[in-house]
């Protein structure tokens, strides 16, 4: 043999790989759900083409709002299966990459990271959610930007304060883009407001928080 | 002898090198696991408690587990309820307030994203991830 160094670590990385018992059918899935989905489930399915069982010792989310499931603890040779992981999206938005680890009695490869990609869709982003005047400064309108997400349609939408101490005015940009004006009536008190910002014909709702606040601290 | 040995060499490192770029390649747009955080984003428990009651302590955690325990004073502002409770933290705010958000410990990456939306949604300055979370809170003050 020529390359007695080549041929010794190629018949590792074989006998490794002959080894490797569990084999998953994709360790990443992207997850698309719509903007009323509450859950994104994503299912990674799994197979044992080896010669003896394989078991699971744990399975673990890398965050709370992530819960992972296997259907059975031990997979038998040739057996096949599935781990199911549940996303819970709460108020997230945009792309969120959660993992679970699973980790398992195998010779090899004990440990396996599985990826939940889920892109949020994001029906209006706001920009700023907070606008805020210290006490006595200028009562003068601020301005909220709305835009409208690439893959909806927004005509119009429409802003209600839950305060009659600060007015909102919006005014239609064009190109999917809105421009909602705040003013408070005076800055003397220190009152809040909640904006309530609703796409036409849409159910979602959407906020925003406008407040008078006390001077900066003096340090 | 040598010049096999060191073509035998550079076979090696060009099959390890080849899964590496392929690796580069297919996982090119993956997000990290953890975003990135700045030095300047960070704080430390000493660092934040020199800043005595200039400061809003936020639990990035569960519901659950702020209920069981949390930093004196803190308020909860997570990504499960951030409509509900985003308000609720923006009432007791000020202007020259400083804010550190934690979450359970150093692996987490909840206190980030908080954290992150307080700057970018919020625009809130002075908002810090608190290095350690929860766990270096407690081994510094229990």
């Amino acid at each position: 043999m020529k390359t007695p160094i080549v041929a010794f670590a190629l018949s590792i990385i074989i006998s490794l790989s002959a080894r490797a018992e569990l084999k998953w059918e994709q360790t990443t899935v992207e997850l698309h759900p719509t903007a009323a989905d509450k859950q994104a489930v994503g299912h990674f399915k799994y197979q044992n083409p080896g010669k003896t069982p394989v078991h699971f010792k744990s399975v673990h989310a890398s965050c709370g709002c992530t819960t992972a499931q296997t259907q059975k603890d031990e997979v038998p040779p040739g057996g096949s299966g599935e781990i199911t992981a549940t996303f819970n999206i709460g108020d997230r938005t945009g792309t969120q990459v959660k993992t679970v680890t699973v980790e398992t009695d195998e010779a090899t490869n004990q440990k396996t990271v599985l990826t939940l990609r889920t892109i949020i869709p994001q029906q209006l982003e706001i920009n700023p959610t907070f606008v805020f005047w210290k006490q006595g400064e200028k009562p003068d309108p601020k301005a909220i930007t709305v835009k409208v997400g690439k893959d909806f349609t927004v005509k119009h939408i429409k802003v209600t304060s839950s305060s009659p101490d600060f007015q909102t005015k919006v005014e239609e940009k064009g190109n999917g883009e809105f421009k909602i004006d705040v003013q408070p009536q005076e800055t003397k008190n220190l009152i809040a407001s909640t904006l309530t910002i609703q796409p036409e014909d849409s159910q979602k709702v959407f906020y925003a928080t406008a407040r008078i606040t006390n001077s900066p601290v003096v340090q | 002898m040598r010049s096999s040995l060191v073509r035998q060499v550079l076979i090696l490192l060009a099959l390890a090198l080849a899964p590496g770029v392929g690796e580069a390649v297919y996982f090119r747009h993956r997000i990290s696991w953890q975003s990135a955080v700045l030095p300047s984003e960070l704080v430390t428990v000493d660092q934040a408690r020199t800043w005595g009651g200039n400061v809003i302590w936020v639990d990035a955690r569960p519901d659950e587990e702020f209920a069981s325990d949390h930093v004196p004073g803190a308020l909860s502002l997570n990504e499960d309820q951030w409509n509900e409770l985003l308000p609720q933290f923006l009432a007791v705010w000020s202007p020259g307030k400083k804010v550190a958000v934690y979450c359970s410990s150093l692996s987490c990456n909840a206190s980030r994203e908080v954290a992150r939306r307080l700057r970018r949604e919020a625009q809130l300055p002075d908002v810090f991830v608190l290095e350690g979370g929860w766990e270096a809170w407690l081994k510094k003050n229990r």
